[in-house]
């Protein structure tokens, strides 16, 4: 029955589903939760009062957990409020594609809508079926922290700062307390301690011992310890990442940055965050500011400058003390050294609500900023950033020289930087020969760099006929792009600010892309900038200019709305005021004539997208390729690693027990002298192979004792049997008779694969597996070596005449680990009694 | 008391080796099974006693066949036996024998007692007064008779197989330690099972099934088959596993006494010959372990504890042989 785990590990998933709670925007799931859960365990518990296998119990729990969700979601539907019919099961399924649904709509945390508090109540209670199967039914209460890792895992892996220390440190102690529980029953098992005082009538005779001090281990000590070590373990897993700098991105400790190094920064992918922004259902406010400009320029926050074949991200910041911000004025912006400029003031407030935002939205190119808190810039591309901080909440002033260059200071050309040529126009070789054509094609004629680019961003926003649509799925790899480029010719910001970008590097212009905000909508001297208003566009490096900012993405009803193309960018140009000149060069796009029948309308149309969850889907598996393949592959080598050991160890154990060439001719050898070793090794092989079989093997037992135990419990088939008995009267021989007798290396090896393949197919096949997959022998020989090299360590030491302490410490603790067992099992014998 | 003697036939010619010993202690295991039906173990463990050339003690309850197992060994073996029955009043000179004066020879003229043979099979040799049983001390150890200053050797083998009755019986005497420490092994008989006793009434139920048994071996093959025994490999490792197990008996907390010495030295016999009678020419630490608890068991004394809690040493040896690890390789 066991009440008392059971009610353990109830608890423990109850605790372990408290990691879920910052996925959802209220607490209200737990009620279903807190129902589900102890449903699913009485489930169970029925099952095992009945005397049912596992199986049917795990059977028993799902079936209860079924009837608390109709009961709790489909009354309506149902016989007598519980039992479930076709309509309440079909209305059930409903909810759940709902919640599916809606869970691939919104990013966390998501509102708490029917169905998602359905899909967590299914799901937790599954957990708690899954732990009862294991932990109670099966008594493998280790084993059930996999379903609540799993649990655990979920929150860790959506949420990008992790779970918190405070649901980290219920899930792991709710798991202690199921371990402990399950422990403090196996020790029942044996029944009271009993500590009977040694002492009475009884006159030691010859060869009786004294009693030992040691005799006695207090059990409550035992435990006492046992839960300091899980509650310090449980600080540790707590305490430790804080102080890494690498594992926390608010490390408590990492404030003091007079430590000097360099570090790495990570935030979350700007695409992903582009995308999510851009479709919000809520259309929340991020920023306000007020600006000294009339026509303020964009907010950027990322400035990519990396182009990896299938998409833009940027080179991984080296952060250092001297990049951070103080009074004084930040880097002079590249190259922009012969435009004239304005310098404006924005004082920007960001929403308390804005979360994780790690950059600084700030117009280019920031000449001073005034913020508090731990802030740097990057010295190239002046993007601010913090290690630590978020922006969320906080008010900066930004002091910006705003480049207002002519068409005329952008056609004058010059010598480009050539770190400037070598980094903002490099792309991989695989890019198709199309899109080099198409280049070339649409910024035919032009006499300057300048030209090209404003071609470029004429075709993107009118003569190529381009559709703005939120709805098309993010670009996830260079073919997406072509596709865009050539074939469906719709997307949104992301997909033109890539393709110009791209496109301007072909044509030997240093470009990137520039992600942020647009400025806006003003509302009494105030500008707002929403979450859609995230947007992303091209820099192009002029001489002279610097970084200057263009706008392929179309603008107004039909496009990113609050878009402006720069000035600069107007038609001034006599090149540019032919399009039928470009018009004529490039194919004829067969969505071409959609943009203004079909608009898609920034609300409606990004309303429509979120009925449709693939985008989101995608979205999220976007990323995965090169470091979930390593880590990937990491795991299959750990998890291969001790069935690689067991080759390897049973091969050096052949090979050293490989006889001599040719036996030497020289004296007889005689009878007293060692026996081959041939046969030990088939022993310690056959032990190797029973161990990892589950097999017990037992010290008292001789070889032909053991041989015969095993014969006759595994009901072993004849030949094997047979070679069983040839390994053991080889090793009987070998350890005990006056000559030993020499046995073929070969035969042994085959009888001792024969033997294998027998044992293998007598045991269960979870059992076998864990033979292939985790064979305990290997992890034995891993420990039993470990041991040695320490003794020989302690040994050397103490060789070398080092009586420090420190000299003798693997010798005591070899001497602490034999006490420490002798009284444990002593402690054992007693609880016998 | 009643003597008896039996002479006859050797059947067998001397041969050499372990092939001879399979043979001539089959034949005798079979005559004496022949007799004692369905206690092979008990059977088998006579003979390694008889070949160890130590004593034997077997103690029961009455009626279970202890004597019949006695006489039965006697009888297959042809060579001198006496049987001597333990009362309350046996003195210790009706064992060892007596100096006569003889009127015509005008000199004390020694008479044998019964202990002057090759087996010699005590029955309820603890209705003796202590007295008498430790008459037999001298004569089990030293293989010899000291009577009135003068010491007469007794011819191997000398075997005394002697039944005793559980101490908690009437009338008894409890052996003293130091000469239960002189019998090499002590079985008990144990009831026969259904079918065993059903077959005993069937076949023996009208006349004694002694009477049809002839000998099967002599003194001489006893001596041959003694020395083959003798020359059984006992492993290094082997020895250490014997010393190891007596040793554990002096630690345990549950005796008072452990195993001598001389415990140790019978326990390596009693295997040497053991494993003689499954034709090895080495010891395993299987025959050791088999023998620990008939060899060892009743040289140990309990400790009161132990004794209230019904912890006897024949438990107390079977725990110590299944803790104690065997001898691996490269030891």
């Amino acid at each position: 029955m066991r009440i008392r785990m059971t009610v353990t590990a109830v608890l423990a998933t109850l605790a372990g589903s408290a990691g879920l709670h910052p996925l959802f925007t209220s607490g209200r799931w737990f009620w279903a939760v807190l129902g589900a859960v102890p449903c699913a365990a009485a489930g169970g518990l029925l099952m095992r009062r009945l005397r049912f296998s596992a199986a049917i119990g795990a059977a028993g729990g799902l079936a209860a957990l079924l009837l608390y969700l109709t009961a709790v979601f489909a009354h309506a539907q149902a016989l007598l409020w519980v039992v479930p019919t076709p309509g309440s099961l079909r209305h059930l399924v409903a909810l759940g594609s709902d919640g599916w649904r809606a869970v691939n709509q919104y990013a966390a945390p998501v509102p708490l809508v029917h169905g998602i508090t359905l899909l967590v109540a299914a799901g937790v209670g599954l957990v708690a079926v899954l732990v009862d199967l294991l932990a109670v039914r099966l008594r493998r209460a280790a084993l059930a922290g996999l379903p609540l890792l799993a649990m655990y895992s979920v929150p860790a892996a959506v949420r990008e700062e992790g779970v918190s220390w405070l649901a980290f440190g219920a899930g792991a102690l709710g798991f202690l307390m199921l371990l402990t529980s399950d422990a403090r029953e196996q020790v029942g098992g044996w029944g009271r301690a009993v500590f009977a005082p040694r002492f009475g009538g009884d006159v030691p005779l010859a060869g009786a011992d004294e009693p030992r001090p040691g005799d006695r281990v207090p059990a409550g000590a035992l435990a006492a310890s046992g839960r300091r070590i899980g509650a310090a373990a449980v600080a540790i897993a707590v305490l430790v990442p804080l102080a890494l700098p690498g594992l926390h991105p608010n490390g408590v400790f990492g404030r003091d940055d007079a430590g000097g190094g360099s570090r790495t920064v990570t935030t979350p992918d700007p695409l992903v965050s582009l995308k999510r922004e851009l479709t919000r259902p809520d259309d929340s406010v991020v920023l306000t500011y007020r600006t000294s400009d009339a026509q303020p320029d964009y907010l950027r926050l990322y400035a990519l400058d990396r182009f990896d074949g299938d998409r833009w991200t940027y080179d991984p910041l080296r952060s250092t003390p001297r990049d951070k911000i103080t009074k004084a004025p930040l880097p002079a912006p590249p190259g922009m050294t012969l435009v004239p400029t304005r310098t404006v003031r924005t004082r920007v407030s960001v929403r308390p609500e804005v979360r994780r935002m790690t950059f600084l939205p700030v117009p280019y190119a920031p000449a001073r900023v005034t913020v508090s808190g731990d802030w740097r810039v990057h010295p190239e591309s002046l993007m601010v950033y913090s290690l630590r901080d978020s922006a969320g909440g906080r008010a900066y002033t930004v002091d910006s020289v705003r480049p207002e260059p002519t068409a005329a200071d952008l056609s004058v050309g010059g010598a480009l930087p050539a770190d400037i040529v070598g980094r903002y126009t490099a792309y991989p070789k695989n890019v198709p020969a199309i899109v080099r054509n198409l280049a070339d094609r649409v910024t035919a004629g032009a006499t300057s760099s300048y030209q090209q680019a404003v071609r470029l961003q004429r075709w993107f926003t009118e003569t190529g006929g381009f559709t703005y649509d939120l709805s098309a799925p993010p670009p996830q790899h260079g073919s997406d792009l072509l596709a865009f480029l050539v074939k469906n010719r719709r997307g949104y910001c992301e997909q033109f600010a890539a393709s110009m970008a791209l496109m301007a590097r072909i044509l030997g212009i240093p470009a990137r892309v520039a992600m942020g905000y647009t400025p806006g909508t003003e509302e009494d001297g105030r500008w707002v900038v929403r979450s859609r208003d995230a947007h992303a566009w091209p820099e192009l490096y002029f001489p002279g200019a610097g970084w200057i900012r263009f706008e392929p993405t179309p603008s107004g009803i039909a496009g990113q709305g609050t878009a402006v193309p720069p000035v600069y960018t107007a038609r001034t140009d006599p090149g540019a005021d032919d399009p039928s000149g470009s018009r004529t060069t490039v194919e004829e796009p067969s969505a071409g004539d959609e943009p203004t029948s079909t608009p898609s309308g920034s609300a409606s149309g990004r309303r429509d997208l979120l009925d449709s969850p693939e985008n989101t889907r995608e979205e999220n598996g976007r990323g995965v390729p090169a470091g979930w393949i390593g880590l990937g592959v990491l795991v299959l080598l750990l998890l291969a690693a001790p069935t690689v050991v067991r080759v390897l160890i049973r091969r050096r154990r052949w090979a050293a027990a490989e006889p001599p060439p040719e036996p030497r001719p020289g004296p007889v050898p005689t009878p007293r002298e060692p026996t081959p070793g041939a046969a030990h090794t088939a022993w310690r092989e056959l032990r190797a192979d029973a161990l990892d079989h589950g097999l017990p093997w037992l010290p008292n037992e001789s070889p032909r004792a053991t041989a015969r135990r095993l014969t006759e419990t595994l009901e072993l088939p004849s030949p094997a049997r047979e070679a069983l008995g040839r390994i053991a009267m080889a090793e009987e021989l070998a350890r005990y008779s006056r000559s030993g007798v020499r046995v073929p290396r070969g035969a042994l090896r085959a009888d001792v694969r024969t033997v294998r393949a027998a044992f293998a197919a007598a045991v269960p096949r979870r059992t076998r597996w864990r033979a292939r997959v985790l064979p305990p022998s290997a992890l034995e020989t891993a420990r039993d070596s470990a041991r040695a090299s320490a003794r020989e360590l302690g040994r050397e030491l103490a060789r070398r005449g080092l009586r420090t302490p420190s000299g003798r410490v693997p010798e005591r603790l070899a001497a602490l680990t034999a006490s420490a067992r002798e009284a444990a099992h002593r402690a054992r014998n007693r609880f016998r009694t | 008391m009643a003597v008896g003697t039996h002479d006859g036939e050797p059947v067998m010619e001397a041969a050499a080796g372990l092939d001879d010993l399979a043979r001539v202690a089959g034949a005798i295991r079979r005559a004496v099974e022949s007799v004692v039906e369905g206690k092979a173990s008990a059977v088998r463990l006579a003979l390694t006693v008889l070949l160890a050339e130590g004593h034997l003690l077997i103690e029961d309850v009455p009626g279970v066949g202890k004597t019949l197992l006695a006489k039965a060994l006697a009888r297959s073996v042809d060579c001198s036996v006496r049987r001597v029955q333990f009362t309350p009043d046996l003195l210790p000179s009706d064992i060892t024998g007596v100096s006569a004066y003889d009127q015509e020879l005008r000199e004390f003229e020694f008479k044998p007692g019964p202990v002057f043979a090759n087996i010699v099979v005590g029955d309820e040799i603890n209705r003796a007064s202590p007295k008498t049983q430790s008459a037999l001390l001298e004569c089990m150890e030293e293989r010899q008779v000291t009577v009135d200053g003068t010491t007469y050797p007794l011819e191997p083998p000398f075997m005394v197989v002697a039944t005793q009755n559980p101490v908690e019986m009437e009338g008894t005497y409890p052996l003293p330690e130091a000469q239960r420490d002189r019998f090499t092994a002590r079985i008990s008989m144990g009831y026969p099972d259904p079918a065993a006793e059903l077959e005993m009434l069937d076949v023996h139920g009208g006349r004694s099934p002694l009477d049809g048994l002839a000998p099967v071996a002599d003194a001489a093959d006893v001596r041959r088959l003694i020395s083959v025994v003798r020359g059984t490999h006992v492993a290094p490792s082997v020895r250490q596993y014997a010393i190891d197990l007596v040793t554990a008996t002096r630690n345990h907390p549950d005796l008072r006494l452990g195993a001598s010495p001389r415990a140790t030295l019978h326990l390596v016999r009693a295997a040497r010959a053991y494993a003689a009678l499954d034709e090895r020419d080495y010891v395993l630490p299987d025959d050791l372990q088999d023998l620990a608890v008939p060899v060892l068991a009743h040289r140990l004394l309990p400790t009161a504890e132990a004794r209230m809690e019904r912890r006897r040493p024949e438990h107390v040896v079977a725990d110590l042989v299944k803790r104690l690890p065997v001898p691996a390789a490269g030891k």
